[in-house]
């Protein structure tokens, strides 16, 4: 209508403009974007403990990577938590979004409000909780358990290595459902009341209603939903570290806690930065992705 | 009370060229409005006299002062927004007193012209509130409240109606016109609703993109449009166009031929000066009726310029009636209606329903001819066409 | 219909109930456990303790959780500070100024936003442990606060999108510099974005792990994710004591979440836009 959106002030941008950028500019370049150029450069070098002593080795930590079965396996826990989050946390996150959004005539306030909760908690206060609840003398699921009839795992809940990456996943939707749900929450309330009422009127309601204006609706904030449990998948340290530190027997590991012990426990620095790429250009790939989508909506 | 002058003003955005060369003179006291469809240049026009805009080349001067290089705030104007843009965490009073107050005025002036300008807008009652919770209306009385408590050289006025529901609207046009005859100040006032010119203006600036088209007395405008575009801009519903084509020209009258009329259209040549340079026989002109331009279809004298056909819309206006008329052969082009139906204006109430066959007439002398380039070569018996109207 | 209708809400608050019920028992059975002692540990994991008494907050208290808190407080107070004041004076600059240097800066805050701490993490620690900045408090602030802005900047910056600049426009004709406008006219407006942002960083740093884990291991500057992590080790078998540490780090920061909830959703639902 007007042209207003062409406009620019007179008094336009001058030093001051610097001064006032200087400083996150500044703080993201020496904290963020140095040590992601370092980290780079580092994978290319076998670093010693010192760390002084920089030898130039060529893709050797690549080739390493690629023959190790640890990294392998690390990746693979990744990727098994990526997906079971999604499909736990992105799961009930969308049911529980959807009952609180239209479900619930009074509570719903309530409701999120503890189910949202464990989220800004501290993961390593969630881990300790979780480990006092598991332990096979005090904690209490063992009690409930055998409670119902059942026998708990001889080696402990997080001792056996076939069960114990499930129950870290079980741990992750207990802290992280919540949060998927309120995002979606946030999304449904964006679709106006009036379209459900016009598709009402046009005879659909209930699941009809659900898969031609609920689900185009959300569907934006769904993607960056799977997207941001993808990362935080990929991310995975805190809870692992605190629990198992990427055990029994690598049971658990993941690139996260895998990056750590070959640094600061075994001294690889360069090896250590090599994994340190590869999460690296996966979070960037998935970070860019979100941010691609999220514009969209 | 100050003039404004504006010469040779240029306004580019890279490769855009929003403002081409613009100069105007508004005496001390005027109340000009700039009125064109979006994007003709106006609200960047009245932005560069603000200061909003750094302007390519030209000169704003204010009483003579060129002010075009200095600071918005040292020129001595002030604006009031198409969103009010009151600030929010402010009450009015603080909003009417901010610019002083950020002058250096003392508390005691400050309060001094606050109350005088809410006294002329009549809202002391409302100084204590906070903008959230004042209706539109209100709104806007405190965004010109606060543009006279700067007692400004120049008010600006950026389409400060168009937020305003119909009913609201009529009512400050009325007010901003008691304002600028109280305050006897110079305003520029921008808007894209030829109603507004039309009631409130001393003179009208028709633009269109980034030149004006031209300048005058609202009715001045109405009456002799200079071109087809300024003709077809102001009244509503908008002059209907028909293409012809010329047939002969003799000492008085131009004769046309339309498709769908049975005669010759026999334009008289009252008002055609020199207009009518190169143009023979097979030339094809444009020919504007206004909507009250029409005679009954049988009326002696009338009937060779009868349109016959099929009422596609009534709107009953109370008096008047608006119709809305399939004339078959006849198309009005460049219309308010995709059909080219022709918009009819007559001064009586009409009884008439969808589909019922009417009979008009073009009045010859109600109408307007346009050349190709959309240049007015005739005019009417102005102002005549208001009797034909009552016919 | 209508029976058919009261039964499907049933189910939709028993599913909504078993959910919180799931989530409020652990955190429950952390403030009841910090009251047992260690016979009622052993005999009834599920049972309420006979007395409640603060004598295990005491035991906790002592080996230095008051001290992690006020470290946590510290840490946590001065980054969102330096957060929110830093990422709102660039993201003003980044909305409102449009050229290529301005894109490139933007640009390289947004991609700030993917890195992970933990993918650079080696280097990170090798530059801070080479200047000197281990077990300093301050010096935690500084990448604590460098892993805040690119968020933040983003948040801000579509406010200041949003932000009318008729606004702006209007306070430069009333004589307000830039500077001034941001003071008298941005500021004020700014309040619920900058609650939405101080809240979201306050929760991540205060329950950052990593950095601190790495940076902060004398006990005197250790926050309180690395200090209740050493609680297991102090007291083999204290549970109570144990839970009473873990009450004391959780419990401050739900309680702010709990007053303040409605900014930090805003700010989540800033992921979704």
């Amino acid at each position: 209508m007007s042209d207003t959106s062409l406009a620019k002030p007179v008094t336009g941008p001058d030093a001051s403009t610097w001064i006032l950028l200087t400083p996150a500019l500044g703080l993201v370049i020496l904290f963020i974007v140095i040590p992601a150029l370092l980290a780079i450069a580092g994978s290319f070098f076998t670093i010693g403990i010192g760390s002084t002593n920089w030898q130039f080795a060529g893709l050797a930590n690549y080739t390493r990577a690629l023959n190790d079965p640890i990294f392998w396996l690390a990746l693979r826990n990744n990727l098994i938590m990526v997906v079971g989050s999604i499909v736990l946390q992105v799961g009930f996150g969308t049911v529980l979004a959807a009952i609180l959004d239209r479900g619930l005539p009074r509570g719903s306030t309530l409701f999120r409000t503890i189910i949202f909760a464990p989220m800004v908690m501290s993961t390593i206060a969630v881990a300790l909780i979780w480990l006092v609840i598991m332990d096979p003398n005090v904690g209490a699921l063992n009690t409930l358990v055998k409670a119902l009839g059942m026998q708990p795992p001889t080696q402990g809940w997080l001792g056996d290595p076939d069960i114990a990456l499930w129950v870290i996943l079980v741990i992750a939707m207990w802290q992280y459902t919540g949060f998927m749900m309120v995002l979606i929450l946030a999304g449904l309330q964006g679709i106006p009341r009036e379209l459900y009422e016009a598709a009402a009127l046009d005879g659909a309601r209930g699941l009809k209603a659900f898969r031609h204006i609920t689900l185009p609706g959300i569907r934006n904030v769904l993607i960056v939903a799977v997207l941001i449990t993808t990362i935080g998948g990929f991310k995975v340290f805190d809870l692992i570290f605190a629990t198992t530190r990427g055990g029994p027997a690598n049971a658990t590991q993941v690139l996260g806690t895998y990056i750590y012990q070959q640094a600061f426990n075994l001294g690889n620095m360069g090896y250590a930065n090599a994994i340190s790429v590869v999460l690296l250009l996966i979070a960037v790939l998935l970070g860019w992705l979100q941010l691609q989508v999220s514009r969209r909506s | 009370m100050a003039s404004l002058q504006i010469r040779n003003l240029i306004k580019d955005y890279g490769s855009f060229k929003a403002i081409r060369d613009v100069s105007l003179e508004v005496p001390s006291g005027e109340f000009v409005v700039m009125v064109g469809p979006s994007g003709c240049g106006k609200s960047t026009l009245l932005r560069s006299i603000a200061g909003l805009e750094s302007i390519t080349s030209g000169e704003i001067s204010i009483d003579g002062r060129d002010i075009s290089k200095v600071e918005p705030f040292d020129r001595g104007v002030a604006m009031v927004f198409q969103n009010y843009a009151l600030y929010p965490h402010m009450t009015v009073r603080q909003n009417m007193g901010f610019a002083l107050k950020i002058g250096g005025a003392s508390k005691v002036d400050v309060e001094k012209a606050v109350q005088r300008a809410a006294g002329i807008l009549r809202i002391e009652n409302q100084l204590d509130k906070k903008p959230k919770s004042l209706s539109g209306g209100q709104k806007q009385r405190v965004a010109i409240g606060r543009a006279i408590t700067r007692s400004p050289d120049v008010f600006l006025f950026d389409e400060p109606l168009s937020n305003l529901d119909a009913a609201l609207r009529s009512q400050m046009r009325v007010e901003l016109g008691r304002l600028h005859a109280e305050l006897g100040a110079t305003m520029v006032y921008v808007t894209h609703d030829q109603t507004e010119a039309m009631t409130m203006a001393s003179r009208i600036v028709v633009l269109r993109d980034g030149i004006i088209e031209q300048v005058g007395a609202p009715l001045e405008l109405y009456n002799f449009p200079a071109t087809r575009f300024v003709a077809g801009f102001l009244g509503s519903p908008r002059m209907n166009f028909i293409k012809a084509t010329v047939h002969t020209i003799d000492n008085d009258h131009l004769h046309l031929e339309a498709a769908g009329l049975a005669g010759r259209l026999r334009v008289p040549l009252l008002h055609a000066d020199n207009a009518l340079d190169g143009m023979q026989s097979g030339t094809d002109v444009i020919v504007g009726v206004r909507p009250e331009g029409f005679v009954d279809g049988d009326v002696e004298g009338y009937r060779d310029w009868r349109i016959e056909g099929q009422v596609a819309v009534v709107e009953s206006l109370g008096r008047d009636t608006l119709l809305y008329l399939n004339g078959g052969g006849i198309k009005a082009f460049d219309s308010e209606s995709h059909e080219g139906y022709l918009a009819i204006h007559r001064t009586r109430q009409l009884q008439a329903v969808h589909g019922q066959q009417l009979q008009v007439a073009i009045d010859p002398g109600a109408a307007y001819v346009f050349d190709a380039s959309g240049k007015t070569c005739v005019f009417p018996l102005a102002p005549n066409h208001l009797l034909a109207g009552a016919a | 219909m209508g029976s058919r209708f009261r039964w499907v809400q049933v189910l939709l608050y028993g599913f909504v109930s078993l959910w919180s019920l799931f989530v409020l028992l652990p955190t429950a059975w952390m403030v009841i456990g910090a009251f047992k002692t260690k016979r009622e540990f052993f005999l009834d994991p599920l049972g309420m303790p006979a007395s409640f008494d603060f004598d295990a907050f005491e035991r906790a208290w002592g080996t230095g959780v008051g001290g992690f808190l006020l470290n946590s407080m510290f840490v946590t107070a001065l980054s969102v500070l330096v957060i929110v004041v830093v990422s709102a004076m660039a993201a003003y600059v980044l909305a409102r100024t449009d050229n290529r240097w301005m894109r490139l800066v933007y640009l390289v805050i947004v991609a700030g936003f993917a890195v992970p701490v933990q993918a650079v993490i080696i280097p990170l620690f090798q530059m801070v442990s080479g200047a000197g900045m281990l077990n300093s408090l301050f010096a935690i602030v500084l990448p604590y606060a460098a892993y805040g802005i690119p968020f933040t900047i983003i948040l801000f910056y579509a406010f200041f999108l949003d932000f009318p600049r008729e606004l702006e426009e209007a306070a430069l004709l009333d004589g307000c510099r830039p500077v001034k406008t941001f003071f008298h006219i941005v500021l004020p407006l700014m309040g619920p974005a900058v609650a939405s942002a101080a809240i979201f960083q306050a929760v991540f740093i205060w329950n950052e792990f990593l950095l601190a884990l790495l940076m902060l291991t004398k006990p005197a500057v250790k926050t309180l994710t690395v200090g209740i992590l050493q609680l297991g080790g102090e007291f083999t078998s204290d549970w109570a004591a144990i839970m009473a540490g873990l009450s004391i780090a959780v419990l401050p920061i739900l309680t702010v979440f709990i007053l303040a909830q409605k900014y930090f959703v805003r700010s989540l639902a800033g992921l979704g836009k």
